[in-house]
């Protein structure tokens, strides 16, 4: 009994623990830098030059305002260029944001680790990931040049002061993004009030790409793009997520059923000579195949709510306090996954795994009670 | 009347490879109310012979009567059946249900006869009773002595109202004060309630005690004594 319980609530805790992972993943990456709807000139995605900017922003920015859907937006002048330190010289995605804006779709804000956010009184703000500081060598208070083409395709140049490095535990993403005031930008790309990209955040992120396709219909000369178009991985993550759990499940399952035919089997095999005796007084085959069937539901039936019931508890506490696995925290941002994970399980993933675990009760005690009915008495007791 | 008949009973094993012929053309008729004692060297038969006449083993050929049926032209659910209502079993190693009190162990017959709870515990407890284990019945098997044990078997084996009782060295595994015992209530049994009583043993007391014993020998009935005590 003791194994069933426990494998199912290993089964309950470690399918939470990787769907809480999946979506803490999945949010990481939406709530940092991709949102949930990201708005472009269609040959700015191709060409990457500055010049291809959103036309008429103004007027999409009001058609966007009107729509229910859309909860928050952030509007960013976006150029790829190059950050130069005294130290080093790396390649970097430049983005200029509004900082009121900018903290309703992205969390890089609450990620800071050392220093504070742009908006200050300091002249020409950057804030810069920690492993561009790395990278580069950089510190707080730090000068940093910023090169890159302007829409003229003339090159520019800006110095910049490190006023806050930010750790998103996406690593990649900390070494290739700089932030720097959307005013102190469009000087240096040459127009004021230009715009590379729309960011926004809907009501309900799964309701992203309907969206998005409702926007498309309605700007056909810009490209809209849902968060599963711009981060393909993230979609892969959230579709693989439910195969994962049933894969999780499925593994589960054929494991408690081994261990229900092997307990079964066992009590069988070790009442071998009770069940020829049964045989021999008189009880039929029917009642021999109700008897092993019966024990087996009875397994079932306390093992394994028992065994939900401590995998709710566990996935309940855990899902409060998170579990800790700062060791390996390094490995796990390379990924763009928190080092502290939530385990979570949806209240309809604990009925299917009821469900199933019955079904496979049924199937699992099917076996050993077979194996009962071919006992001959005269074999099972040896002698009468 | 008779209550057992075999005719002619063969029972060979192995008979593929090297033939061991376990009965070897057996004739017996048991009467009711008859105490007797099958005895014979280790692989004579005896063991055999009680299987197949309590419809376990199938013969390879001859026949088995009980009480005018046959027993081999059942089917094998009527053959169960047959061996709930009309045959009660002592076996060697008592083989109690270690988890059911003697109360249990008695009354399952009963229950897999259908027949009533309340009625099941009334008779079990009179056999009970009946056997001198009144003040044991909420006891478990490994509670109980060997003799107590085999005591519960016997009140078992009697609870269905059987036509007759097998009892395979039932004394085998007890001292000679349980035997003693044992025997003494199998022989009122028979006494009191005419039971009749077919039991294999190499314990000489149990010989000493038995109305009729049948000498088997290599499958065959070598002897057969009829004592008048």
């Amino acid at each position: 009994m003791g194994s069933v319980l426990i494998g199912v609530w290993a089964g309950i805790f470690i399918t939470a623990f990787s769907t809480g992972m999946t979506e803490q993943y999945i949010q990481n990456q939406l709530n940092t830098y991709v949102g949930h709807i990201q708005i472009h000139n269609p040959k700015y995605l191709s060409e990457n030059l500055p010049r291809y900017n959103i036309e008429n922003p103004d007027s999409l920015i009001d058609a966007l305002k009107s729509k229910p859907f859309v909860t928050h937006m952030a509007v960013h002048s976006e150029v790829q260029g190059l950050a130069m330190s005294s130290a080093n010289t790396f390649g970097v995605s430049i983005t200029g944001i509004d900082t009121t804006e900018e903290k309703n779709i992205s969390t890089v804000y609450r990620q800071l680790t050392e220093g504070s956010y742009l908006g200050g009184k300091a002249k020409n703000p950057v804030i810069i990931g920690r492993e561009l500081a790395g990278e580069l060598d950089l510190r707080l208070r730090s000068k940093l040049v910023l090169n890159f083409q302007d829409i003229n395709n003339d090159i520019s140049a800006g110095s910049f002061r490190v006023v806050g490095i930010f750790n998103t535990n996406n690593s990649t993403f900390d070494k290739q993004n700089v932030f720097i005031l959307k005013s102190d930008l469009d000087r240096l790309l040459g127009k004021s009030g230009i715009v590379q990209e729309v960011v926004l955040r809907v009501d309900n992120h799964k309701q992203a790409p309907s969206y998005a396709q409702q926007l498309q219909s309605e700007f056909p000369s810009l490209k809209i793009q849902s968060w599963g178009d711009i981060a393909p991985e993230l979609r892969y993550a959230d579709v693989s997520m439910d195969y994962t759990m049933y894969i999780f499940m499925g593994v589960l399952i054929l494991a408690l059923t081994l261990g229900i035919i092997n307990t079964m089997l066992m009590a069988v095999m070790e009442r071998t000579k009770e069940i020829g005796m049964l045989m021999a007084v008189g009880m039929n085959r029917t009642r021999i195949f109700g008897m092993i069937l019966t024990e087996t539901f009875y397994l079932i039936f306390v093992a394994v709510p028992v065994g939900l019931g401590l995998g709710w508890l566990t996935v309940t506490l855990l899902a409060e306090t998170g579990i800790d696995l700062s060791a390996f925290s390094q490995g796990l941002s390379a990924y763009g996954i928190s080092s502290v994970i939530y385990p979570q399980l949806k209240s309809m993933h604990y009925l299917t795994i009821s469900v199933m675990m019955a079904i496979a009760a049924v199937f699992a005690s099917l076996y050993p009670a077979w194996k009962a009915l071919t006992l001959k008495p005269v074999n099972a007791i040896r002698k009468l | 009347m008779s209550v057992i008949q075999t005719k002619d009973l063969r029972k060979t094993y192995n008979d593929k490879t090297i033939p061991v012929h376990a009965l070897n053309g057996v004739n017996l008729e048991v009467k009711k109310g008859e105490f007797t004692a099958i005895v014979g060297p280790s692989g004579s038969g005896k063991t055999t012979l009680l299987n197949v006449i309590g419809g376990l083993d199938e013969p390879t050929s001859g026949e088995v009567t009980v009480n005018g049926d046959n027993l081999f032209n059942l089917s094998e659910s009527e053959l169960i059946d047959y061996r709930l209502h009309h045959i009660g079993f002592v076996f060697q190693a008592y083989n109690l249900i270690p988890v059911l009190t003697a109360l249990e162990n008695v009354s399952f017959i009963l229950q897999l006869q259908g027949r009533s709870s309340r009625e099941c515990k009334q008779r079990s407890m009179n056999l009970l009773e009946e056997v001198g284990l009144a003040d044991r019945v909420n006891n478990r098997p490994n509670e109980l002595s060997g003799g107590q044990q085999q005591r519960v078997a016997v009140a078992r084996a009697l609870a269905p109202h059987p036509d007759f009782i097998l009892a395979d060295e039932p004394t085998a595994n007890l001292d000679s004060v349980s035997s003693g015992n044992l025997l003494d209530m199998m022989a009122e049994l028979n006494e009191k309630e005419d039971m009749t009583f077919i039991f294999s043993t190499h314990d000489q007391r149990v010989i000493d005690r038995a109305r009729r014993v049948v000498t088997l020998v290599d499958g065959k009935i070598d002897n057969d004594e009829v004592r008048n005590q």
